[in-house]
């Protein structure tokens, strides 16, 4: 049994001290970090009982379930600073990226306490896959709230659609990663090397104004 | 088999489609290639979901959600495509006749809902009807302009005729699968789900017209 609710007490009570001690951004991206946190305890918490209301095996909801339910959680801190604060566009890809990392952050935790931390190599393969997994899929509504849409409605639409787009990568790797050996590793890979690929083409992805021309270090 | 077939076709198709818009959207950063890259892109995806699922456990996603969703945003996708296609002192052309979609779009939902869920049935034949709605409007707006000035350029009739050819093979596809349920090279539905896969083999080039001129 995981008690999932004391994993996330014992990882967020460091990072409260944190909140308090910090200012500006660093106060904003430990709080981001911390509601990436919580959304993946209560996706935990939405994915199980759905899956015990539809009499679903472990497999099938992790396959058909989770995707749907972590991504739409995953969305709401951010939608709810666009809504209330109405942020500069270069802190919303921060927020967005620092919720998925919260969040993957989490679930790796959660995996290492349940399945043990002995396969170093086959950890570290995991933690990077979905660590990125989360980061790309964050990436897709990012880039699609900074850049796609200048009218609310058009917006709103669009991030539906960008959720819809998210939903289903997470959901391919998932059924990738729930394979073992070469597929699984396929699947590890791919958000990876999609990463890259972002990283090597953030300029054209998220516009001038929010990628800086030099490094702050 | 003939379903893994299908789709593999509709996976390099889409497949095909993503990679040149998003070329195109990259190098000339327009916003209508990026729609088009994801419209096929999230089509490729929620295919890639089906058919690895039929590979990799020999059946059907038994909760469908996720490549139901995922066409759907490739629907949307297309409609914010349509959107901005328009240019601002585009004068649209409504007539009565565009009222026939809603009609037609109702009708098959209700047709549909003998077989398919609520809900599913309700956001398709929305998207469609505004899909429709918009490509027809299109169409009926080029033909108006060309009665005023013959010698206005068509660019954007091919999106246009692309995008109702989508939505008729869409519902000759989902019509075929309500009478016929093998699965062969015999039911409807194969043909309509091969041409479905070919247009995203002339999005590109029908778009490439329309807005590169």
């Amino acid at each position: 049994m995981n008690y999932i609710e004391n994993i996330f007490v014992c990882l967020a009570a460091p990072l409260l001290i944190a909140l308090i001690c910090t200012q500006g951004k660093g106060k904003r991206m430990m709080i981001f970090l911390l509601s990436g946190m919580a959304a993946c305890l209560l996706s935990s918490y939405i994915s199980t009982f759905i899956a015990a209301a539809q009499g679903v095996e472990l497999l099938t909801a992790s396959l058909e379930i989770s995707p749907l339910v972590e991504e739409t959680m995953k969305l709401f801190p951010i939608l709810f600073y666009l809504l209330i604060f109405e942020p500069h566009k270069r802190d919303i890809a921060d927020s967005c990226l620092m919720t998925a990392i919260g969040f993957a952050t989490f679930e790796n935790v959660c995996y290492l306490l349940q399945n043990g931390a002995d396969r170093i190599l086959y950890l570290l393969i995991r933690g990077f896959g979905t660590g990125a997994m989360h980061v790309v899929c964050a990436f897709i509504m990012a880039a699609g709230i900074l850049r796609l849409w200048d009218r609310v409605w058009l917006r709103a639409a669009g991030t539906l659609a960008l959720l819809a787009v998210a939903i289903t990568y997470h959901g391919v790797y998932n059924i990738l990663v729930s394979q073992t050996g070469t597929l699984a590793l396929i699947g590890y890979l791919i958000p990876l090397f999609t990463t890259v690929i972002t990283l090597i083409f953030r300029k054209a992805v998220f516009g001038k104004d929010v990628v800086k021309e030099k490094a702050p270090f | 088999m003939i379903e893994t077939i299908e789709n593999g076709i509709q996976l390099v198709t889409t497949g095909i489609c993503t990679a040149v818009a998003l070329r195109k959207g990259i190098l000339l950063q327009s916003r209508a290639w990026i729609m088009l890259t994801l419209a096929s892109g999230v089509f490729f995806l929620g295919d890639l979901y089906w058919e690895l699922f039929l590979i990799l456990y020999g059946k059907t996603p038994e909760y469908s959600y996720i490549p139901y969703l995922s066409w759907y945003a490739a629907y949307l996708f297309l409609l914010l495509l349509l959107y901005d296609l328009r240019d601002k002192n585009d004068e649209r052309h409504r007539s009565r006749i565009l009222w026939i979609i809603p009609v037609f779009t109702v009708g098959m939902c209700i047709f549909y809902l003998q077989w398919g869920d609520w809900v599913g049935n309700i956001i398709s034949a929305l998207l469609m009807c505004l899909l429709i709605w918009n490509a027809g409007e299109g169409l009926l707006s080029i033909r108006a302009q060309k009665a005023d000035h013959p010698e206005t350029k068509c660019k954007k009739v091919w999106i246009y005729i692309l995008v109702l050819l989508f939505c008729l093979e869409e519902y000759g596809a989902w019509t075929a699968s309500c009478f016929w349920t093998d699965v062969t090279l015999m039911n409807p539905y194969s043909w309509f789900d091969i041409m479905l896969s070919a247009m995203f083999l002339l999005f590109p080039a029908a778009l490439g017209k329309a807005v590169d001129g």
